[in-house]
């Protein structure tokens, strides 16, 4: 054992002595840290093991731990593995940051009979709504508790999706905002309407275009990525790992990615509006000399921010969706590598089928 | 002392029972081995007995009380209990191995002292040898790697129970070699109990303290590595004639 001198108060104080508890296992080990932390703070210490008799690597390391950070504490009464402890341990580095990635193999299954089929179908939208209120209540609870998600993998979701997204938004929809803006003047001009083209453009940029696209871009992406590595962690029984670790697979994978995609979409939403009514100004001063100045004088006239707002809402549901959606695939595939494959696209499919149904919804509440 | 127990115990996916009319009784501290061909279910046992997919019928009691399937409780309970190596390892790919490995602690318990975390971390991955290789990610690893990283963190709790799903099958015979010595080794220290699927007659004789074999969704011979070998059942020995020790499901 190192003998220690390095106390905070050095001063001539008899040690105070802190009797360790007969059961000393995971559960025990974080508020005994913290107890011993406080009172090596307070003055010199004295770790009394006597009563202990069942302890587990926690505890060891524990023990290995408390040498390291108060060399003033003492430990008496060791028994066993305990007393042994501190040689067993070597400092190591830190590791390094994860990165994504996933594979799969495995065996085939087939489904039989249309009623079969057809109940699997009830079953299976059962199961969606089963989970998608099971991610709503994983989502409540970890805000609140802060539990059960791998620290930081909320951030490198973010950094996918909405960094990693970003660049194919922004060209996709200039491009869709330069081709109806070249549909459209050619029809309005035809009544010498071609100053609404404003009002035409940001309209359906705002409303319809931006979070449609935005929606089907991030079920081709995000979707089709969620559902692959998911499936494939589940046919590696990574899933399985998981569960008898004591973390619930559901709430693991999916909370991250909720919260990532719910901060990514406004952000994406806010840049893709802005790049989509640039390609409107851009077509209506090429084509016939609008100010861009003009241009957007004329579209406030007709655009406010309820649009904006509203679009994005919707975006941040078609998000959710898609997310939901490809979870749900991914973690109901079978137990095959050709599955990962199939539920993959079968994923994307249903994302940008829940995409049209909300985006129909959304149209009868708003209009 | 036997710490699982099962009664009339029936597996398997919706109506397809794998295997039923179970009885079987795994000693405490010891390391049980099962036994059966490809596809005869012996995934489908270990996967019921560690809690993740309930029973079609029978009982399992754990040291002494029946395991509820359909109480997240008592489930939460058996996972604190068990450990599991998968077959293929099942080391989550965008981890690295240390944070593999210290996982369960960080999910079971988020408020244990990073520096107590490491530790653990460090000791379990010494253990099977792999300290060296604690920041590489699975990709950068051997099967043989694989497997003794996934024991880690199958241990890294102390579970009561370890299972071990074909810890050898993929593996040369050295490599297979050393990870039953690592088997016995934690069975001898830490007093744990194991369950071991596996294939290989040699590894069964230095291991197993008791065998279960499995044919045609029954229990079909218990008992000890001897009386297996000694057996003169048809099946038995034709298995171990024909089996080379490989599988792939
Ligand atoms: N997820 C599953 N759904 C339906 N049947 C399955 C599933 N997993 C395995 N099976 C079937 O259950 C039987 C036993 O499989 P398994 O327990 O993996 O066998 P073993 O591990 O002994 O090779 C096999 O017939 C297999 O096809
Ligand atoms: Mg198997």
């Amino acid at each position: 054992m190192t003998p220690g001198m390095n106390g905070p108060d050095p001063a001539a104080k008899a040690p105070e002595t802190l009797l360790l508890p007969r059961r000393l296992r995971a559960p025990e080990v974080p508020g005994l840290f913290r107890e011993v932390q406080r009172r090596a703070e307070e003055g010199p210490l004295t770790l009394d093991f006597r009563e202990v008799e069942e302890f587990d690597s926690s505890a060891l390391a524990l023990v290995n731990l408390v040498r390291r950070l108060f060399p003033g504490v003492e430990a008496v009464n060791m028994k066993g593995a305990l007393a042994r402890a501190g040689e067993s341990f070597i400092e190591r580095p830190r590791p390094a940051e994860p990165g994504p990635a996933g594979r799969g193999w495995g065996l085939g299954r087939f489904f039989g009979g249309v009623t079969d089929a057809f109940l699997l179908r009830v079953k299976a939208v059962g199961r969606f709504l089963a989970m998608f209120g099971d991610e709503i209540y994983h989502l409540g609870v970890y805000l609140r508790e802060r539990k059960g998600v791998y620290p930081g993998e909320t951030w490198n979701q973010l950094y996918f999706m909405g960094y990693r997204s970003f660049p194919i938004v922004c060209l996709l929809i200039f491009l869709v905002g330069v081709t109806i803006s070249i549909t459209s003047v050619e029809q309005l001009s035809l009544f010498g309407a071609d100053v609404y083209i404003a009002d035409l453009v940001g309209l359906a940029m705002l409303k319809e275009l931006v979070p449609l696209m935005t929606g089907i871009i991030l079920a081709g992406k995000v979707g089709a990525a969620i559902t692959a590595e998911l499936s494939s962690m589940v046919v590696l029984e990574e899933v399985d790992a998981l569960r008898t670790m004591g973390v619930v697979p559901e709430k693991y994978l999916m909370v991250p990615r909720l919260l990532a995609i719910t901060m990514a979409v406004p952000l994406l939403v806010a840049m893709a509006d802005i790049v989509g009514i640039f390609g409107g100004v851009l077509v209506a001063r090429l084509t016939f000399g609008m100010a861009p100045s003009a241009f957007l004088d004329q579209m406030m006239n007709s655009v406010g921010w309820s649009d904006f707002a509203w679009g994005l809402i919707k975006t941040v549901v078609f998000g959710w969706a898609v997310v939901v959606g490809s979870g749900y695939k991914g973690l109901t595939v079978g137990r095959s590598a050709e599955e990962v494959g199939r539920a993959t696209t079968e994923s994307v499919v249903l994302s940008i089928t829940l995409i049209v149904l909300i985006d129909c919804v959304f149209a009868f509440i708003l209009y | 002392m036997d710490i699982i127990e099962t009664r009339e115990l029936a597996v398997g996916y919706g109506d397809v029972r794998v295997l039923d009319e179970l009885d079987l009784a795994i000693p405490a501290g010891r390391i049980s081995v099962v036994l059966g061909v490809s596809g005869s279910g012996k995934s489908t046992l270990l996967k019921t007995l560690a809690g993740l997919m309930p029973p079609l019928g029978g009982e399992v009691r754990f040291a002494g009380a029946p395991v509820d399937y359909y109480s997240e409780a008592s489930l939460r309970t058996l996972y604190g209990k068990v450990g599991v190596l998968y077959q293929g390892g099942a080391l989550l790919n965008s981890l690295t191995l240390a944070e593999n490995v210290a996982l369960p602690v960080r999910m079971q318990f988020p408020e244990m002292p990073l520096g107590v975390v490491e530790d653990m971390v460090h000791s379990a991955l010494a253990q099977v040898g792999l300290a060296s290789s604690a920041g590489k990610h699975p990709a950068e690893l051997s099967g043989g790697m694989k497997k003794r990283g996934a024991l880690a963190r199958a241990l890294i709790l102390d579970p009561e129970v370890v299972f071990c799903d074909e810890p050898s099958s993929g593996l040369d015979p050295i490599t297979s070699a050393s990870l039953d010595d690592l088997l016995l080794s934690v069975k001898e220290t830490f007093g744990m109990t194991l369950v071991v699927v596996t294939h290989e007659l040699r590894s069964i004789e230095r291991v197993a303290d008791r065998v279960f074999v499995l044919n045609d969704g029954r229990l079909h011979f218990c008992g000890e590595s001897a009386d297996l070998v000694a057996s003169e059942d048809g099946f038995i020995k034709t298995f171990f004639l024909r089996k080379d020790g490989h599988d792939d499901t």
